[in-house]
């Protein structure tokens, strides 16, 4: 299957037990099934978010997103208000979905019929969409303890003893998404188009079409991230999935996709998801700080994509050495 | 004065043998004129020349004393410089920031000193007719022609003693041709030695001292420029041409009197071709041929919904088409192999399953989802009828050889039902044995129904394929031929514009 | 037909006029925020105070924006330099809480700057990370280091001089500090335009592969553009002080956007090889006019954010829409 680097998933999962082995070393309650109901909560909605940029990185050009934590903020937000106002709490959430949907929207058209280069619209964007958020809420988090409780069940509530989106919304994602990427159409073309745009192109491909969809994507999942969180707080705050940008980032290169696109799988961003959500847990666990938690994120970040390029440097000697081709 | 002496220069490209022994000698004072068409091995051992490349075998010596350029920086400190016809230039930067790049004149703090800088380069503006005023305009203005004269001064300001000029007056009017030619005189009177590249040979007596014919990766002449006719020369491009398969390929059944399949009136772009009629019949190969830069990559691509045209229609099995994406054309039933296969073509790191099914991944839907057994069976097949040679289709395209990798882009469009397929050098930088098999595959696809067309600089590749031709020469359609009509010497004049000599003048090409 | 009437026929197919007709539309652009300004303040907003407070304003966002320039000039970007700024302000600010003199600790601002620079650069060019995810991972690695120095405490040990001298002192109208980086401006100006250096900035920026086989240094150009973006960002971090004499571990965040978004706006290409320094400049007096006045005016502060990301967008897509016209596949 393309873009599933196994060798890259067992090190992930390898990884991934092994520090959670080493937090249990010095605390063993942090396995007791409350930690580790907490731990995947946790990870739920910036995984979710990360599984969007996933599909934005892939579609390669230098595709990337640094307004998901915008939108699941802003989209948040109008869920939080429907809600507030009265209205019912499902139309709220699809408000709010629709709301990441059409925002990815607008990157993605910036990107692919403007030409925009992504950094500088979703750089741009990010300012409008929290500066959105913060006007409309005038930077008051929105209370939601009174809110439905089916509504609050989606961050609070539980299925069969582990938490409600974990079981209902995160894995079902994932598994939607994988065999989208993996067994659709949409996901082989994407990794033609992040690999060689202009073959793809002359081989029938829509490009432009396809990397609008993967921000459209990035946008809807953001919104449902966002709304989880709001559930889960009971709070809806304009800021949205905090360092969501960071965070989803280093958890796709971390996953194995090349940030240059035409790789990388879900699976891969899942299994790093994973591996971060337990550092991350875990640190915030022997009372690290927020900020110490995305300080060693972004460690994790640049060590692992030097060490991936350090490897590519010599497999590629290796090949231009086997390939000698040239044109008359 | 100058003198480099090549003897028995090898070069090979995995499969292919670019040049086979090749000797060239080039001595200051005089002009020698390489001629050869495109595949003869020109660029190749330009490549040698300026260091860019490292050949197989054989010597460089300069003056007597054997010379090894480490790289291009070592041969132009050596004093050898090459003026291509895409040059590499700053466009944000002016014209004198472009000469001096690298080597700018400043004073001891690092201040760039404008005042030397234009003294250096005043001498040679009068020789180069360019006015001072140039040096200071963004060479992003300046059309191609003058950036060659800018290039020119660029070299002389290094004080090259070799001059390589690659095909310089493609690109130049009339006025600035015979203005180049001038110049040309001036550095040759100067003691240096200038090697002049070109397929026009009308200019062989008039610029050069010497000429050498490179065919196929040799040297087939050599000859004082004045002493040797056109016809010679064009005999000597042409080399071995069989006409065997010519007529084999012109013998075999012309279904006639139908309407082409494909018809082309009137097309234009403004950049890159004008009022091109094409007529291609359904069930016969017809091969376009022309020089780099004659417009039938950009025609073909227009086609293929792949460019935009201003004017013209298409009419595909006599219905007006305008395909505005390639996947409209492949729906129209028009396929398009491009031209450069590592740019345009493959995906190099994916599989050779992803890429040789990738034109018909509609065809494998069950609604969102692929049919990965079909896909895999599919591709299967495609290695099977095309013999490409690789482990499985689960292999990296990237590390087939040349040939394999061809097949493969040939194999895409093999499943596809198409009323027109255009293969756009399908052959270039690939073996024999392999060249041999994609000609067959070529002609079962004509014999089963599609119009085929093929782009080609190979001479002798595209006569042994066509049934019919249509010779481009810049931006236009300068000939028509088919049968016993098609004579390697008449389709290489009407290329290089031997048989006429009237001023047609170029598309004005700017910077890329 | 003479010879050279090629030339003049030949259509400027970068418009090199543009270039100019950018700073040209910037200085229209900041008019009209000057103006949209004063007719919704009903002309209240140009008082002394709050012309001086966007003067200090700009100006600390202008020196590193002079940097990053420079970076993006050449084909980078950096969006660190928050935490960055963050990360020189807590050790400067633990200096004079040591009671170092400020003739020691300004240049330990722009040294330690001109440090972390380095390391953004080192990941980059020697590890080959592209610059986005480089600087993204050290953006929250310098913020960490912040905490890790500063913990949750404050520093307000910060000597009243840096106000005195960056930011009450004036000469004619402007502050010190806009002094300075006007001066700066206009020095690395100079550079770009005159020095060999800074032409190799733009020699880099239009074609890399050129420029590497002209013999110019690239690998150099570009460290030494992160290491200078550095040493503004520790100059930047000294000279707010004087503004709000305060260090905490939020110091700096979200300030690398206020810049890119200067440098961005000013028509600097993020792909490198065009742009000036006049049209960063413009570009910053933009950025803080939109965001000062908002503040000043009392409107609710995040409408700056949507203004911001709307001109940046309108900006850099409407240079594009010209060139979209001319998209061909090849």
């Amino acid at each position: 299957m393309t873009g599933l680097r196994i060798g890259r998933l067992v090190l992930l999962g390898v990884v991934a037990l092994l520090v959670l082995g080493g937090f249990a070393a010095g605390d063993v309650t942090v396995l007791s099934g409350s930690n580790l109901s907490s731990m995947a909560v946790f990870a739920v909605e910036v995984g979710i978010i990360a599984f969007g940029q996933t599909f934005v990185i892939c579609g390669g050009d230098g595709g990337i997103d640094l307004s998901v934590g915008a939108i699941s903020g802003l989209a948040e937000v109008l869920t939080g208000m429907l809600i507030r106002s009265g209205s019912p709490w499902p139309l709220a959430v699809l408000a709010g979905v629709a709301g990441g949907a059409v925002m990815g929207l607008i990157n993605g058209m910036a990107a692919t019929l403007l030409r925009i280069p992504a950094i500088i619209v979703t750089l741009a964007t990010m300012f409008m969409f929290s500066g959105l958020a913060l006007v409309a809420t005038t930077g008051i988090n929105i209370d939601l303890t009174s809110a439905p409780p089916a509504f609050l069940a989606i961050g609070q509530g539980k299925l069969l003893g582990l938490p409600f989106q974990l079981v209902c919304l995160y894995l079902p994602i994932l598994v939607l998404l994988a065999l989208l990427q993996h067994r659709g159409v949409f996901g082989r073309a994407l990794y033609l188009t992040g690999t060689n745009a202009l073959a793809a192109r002359l081989a029938g491909i829509s490009v432009g079409r396809l990397r609008a969809t993967t921000y459209v994507i990035a946008g809807t999942l953001a919104g449902i991230a966002g709304i989880i969180g709001a559930a889960r707080l009971g709070t809806a705050t304009p800021e949205g999935t905090d360092q969501a940008n960071l965070i989803s980032i280093a958890i796709v290169v971390l996953g194995g996709a090349s940030i240059f696109g035409g790789d990388g799988s879900v699976l891969g961003t899942a299994l790093a998801t994973v591996v971060i959500a337990i550092a991350d847990y875990g640190l915030s666990y022997n009372d690290y700080n927020p900020i110490f938690q995305a300080g060693v994120i972004g460690v994790i970040l640049v060590i692992v994509v030097l060490a991936e390029n350090v490897l590519r440097h010599r497999l590629e000697r290796r090949a231009a050495a086997k390939m000698e081709e040239g044109t008359v | 004065m100058i003198s480099i002496t090549l003897s028995g220069i090898v070069k090979n490209f995995g499969g292919v043998r670019a040049l086979k022994g090749v000797d060239v000698t080039i001595s200051g004072g005089q002009v020698l004129v390489l001629l050869g068409e495109n595949g003869a091995g020109k660029s190749t051992l330009i490549k040698v020349l300026t260091g860019a490349i490292r050949p197989d075998a054989g010597r460089i010596t300069m003056g007597g004393d054997t010379v090894e350029f480490r790289d291009p920086e070592h041969a132009r400190a050596l004093g050898i410089a090459a003026v291509y016809q895409e040059p590499m230039v700053y466009p944000h930067l002016t014209v004198l920031e472009n000469i001096f790049a690298g080597r700018e004149i400043c004073n001891r703090f690092g201040m760039v000193r404008h005042q030397p800088m234009v003294e250096r380069v005043r001498p040679w503006l009068a020789a180069l007719d360019l006015p001072e005023a140039v040096l200071h305009r963004p060479i992003s203005t300046l059309g191609l022609g003058h950036v060659q004269l800018v290039l020119i001064a660029q070299a002389l300001v290094q004080e090259a003693r070799v001059i390589i000029l690659d095909e310089p007056t493609s690109i130049l009017s009339r006025a600035e041709t015979d203005r180049l030619v001038g110049i040309i005189q001036t550095l040759r009177a100067d003691g240096r030695a200038i090697v002049y590249i070109t397929h026009r040979l009308e200019e062989v007596p008039r610029i050069g001292d010497h000429v050498t014919v490179l065919t196929d990766g040799r040297v087939t002449g050599n000859y004082p420029a004045r002493e040797v006719t056109g016809e010679t020369l064009l005999q000597l491009m042409a080399g071995r041409t069989n006409p065997a398969p010519a007529a084999e390929a012109s013998a075999e059944g012309a279904p006639q009197a139908e309407r082409p399949m494909l018809s082309i009136r009137g097309l234009s772009h403004p950049r890159y071709f004008t009022d091109v009629d094409w007529d291609i019949p359904a069930g016969m190969i017809t091969g376009i041929y022309g020089l780099v830069g004659a417009g039938r990559s950009e025609v073909a691509m227009s086609v293929f919904g792949a460019l935009g045209t201003r004017a013209g229609t298409i009419l595909l099995d006599g219905a007006q088409v305008r395909p505005a994406s390639p996947a409209e054309a492949m729906r129209l039933g028009i396929g398009y192999l491009p031209e450069d296969r590592k740019r345009q073509g493959i995906f190099a790191p994916q599989s050779l399953e992803g890429n040789l099914t990738c034109n018909a991944l509609a065809r494998f839907c069950r609604g969102p989802a692929l049919d990965f057994r079909g896909l895999a069976a599919e591709a299967a097949q495609m290695m099977r009828t095309y013999t490409i040679k690789a482990i499985g289709p689960g292999t990296t395209i990237g590390t087939l050889s040349g040939g394999n990798q061809q097949k493969g882009l040939f194999a895409r469009w093999a499943a596809l039902p198409l009323k027109v397929l255009i293969l756009d050098e399908p052959t270039r930088g690939i073996d024999i044995r392999t060249k041999q098999e994609i000609h067959h595959f070529i002609r079962a696809r004509a014999r089963e129904g599609t119009a085929i067309i093929v782009i080609s600089s190979d001479l002798a590749e595209i006569l042994a394929l066509s049934h019919r031709m249509i010779v481009m020469r810049g931006g236009r359609v300068v000939d028509r031929c088919a049968g016993t009509e098609m004579t390697p010497e008449r389709v290489l004049a009407a290329a290089i514009g031997a048989a006429t000599s009237s001023s047609e003048p170029q598309p004005q090409r700017q910077i890329a | 037909m003479s010879v050279h009437a090629g030339m003049e026929a030949a259509p400027a197919r970068n418009w090199p006029g543009l270039a100019a007709g950018r700073e040209v539309a910037l200085l229209v652009a900041l008019v009209a925020v000057a103006l949209a300004v004063s007719i919704v303040s009903r002309g209240t907003f140009w008082n002394p105070v709050n012309i001086r407070s966007l003067m200090v304003t700009s100006a600390i966002t202008a020196i590193p924006a002079t940097g990053m320039t420079i970076v993006i000039l050449t084909g980078g970007i950096d969006v660190s330099i928050g935490s960055m700024l963050g990360l020189v302000a807590a050790i400067g600010g633990l200096a004079f809480e040591a009671g170092w003199p400020l003739p020691l600790v300004a240049p330990l601002f722009c040294a330690t700057g001109g440090l972390l620079g380095l390391v953004n650069a080192l990941v980059i060019l020697r590890g080959g990370v592209p610059p986005v995810v480089a600087t993204l991972g050290t953006l929250s690695i310098f913020r960490m280091c912040v905490f890790l120095v500063l913990g949750s405490n404050w520093i307000t040990a910060i000597p009243p001089g840096l106000t005195t001298i960056f930011i009450a002192t004036r000469i004619g109208p402007l502050p010190m500090v806009s002094v300075i980086a006007l001066l700066l401006m206009a020095g690395a100006a100079v550079i770009l335009r005159a020095h060999r250096g800074g032409r190799h900035v733009y020699a880099v920026g239009n074609n890399e592969e050129a420029a590497r086989l002209s013999g110019i240094p690239v690998r150099r150009i570009r460290l030494v553009s992160y290491v200078l973006l550095g040493v503004c960002t520790g100059a930047a971090a000294l000279v707010q002080l004087g503004q709000s004499p305060l260090v905490q571990t939020s110091t700096g965040t979200g300030f690398e956007l206020s810049v890119i978004a200067a440098v961005v706006l000013g028509g600097t290409e993020l792909a490198g090889g065009r742009g000036t320094l006049l049209g960063t400049l413009l570009g910053t007096l933009i950025v803080s006019l939109v965001t000062d006045a908002i503040v000043l005016m009392h409107i609710q502060p995040f409408w700056g954010g949507v203004v911001l990301g709307l001109i940046i967008l309108a900006s850099v897509g409407a240079g594009h829409l010209g060139q979209m016209r001319r998209q061909e596949v090849i």
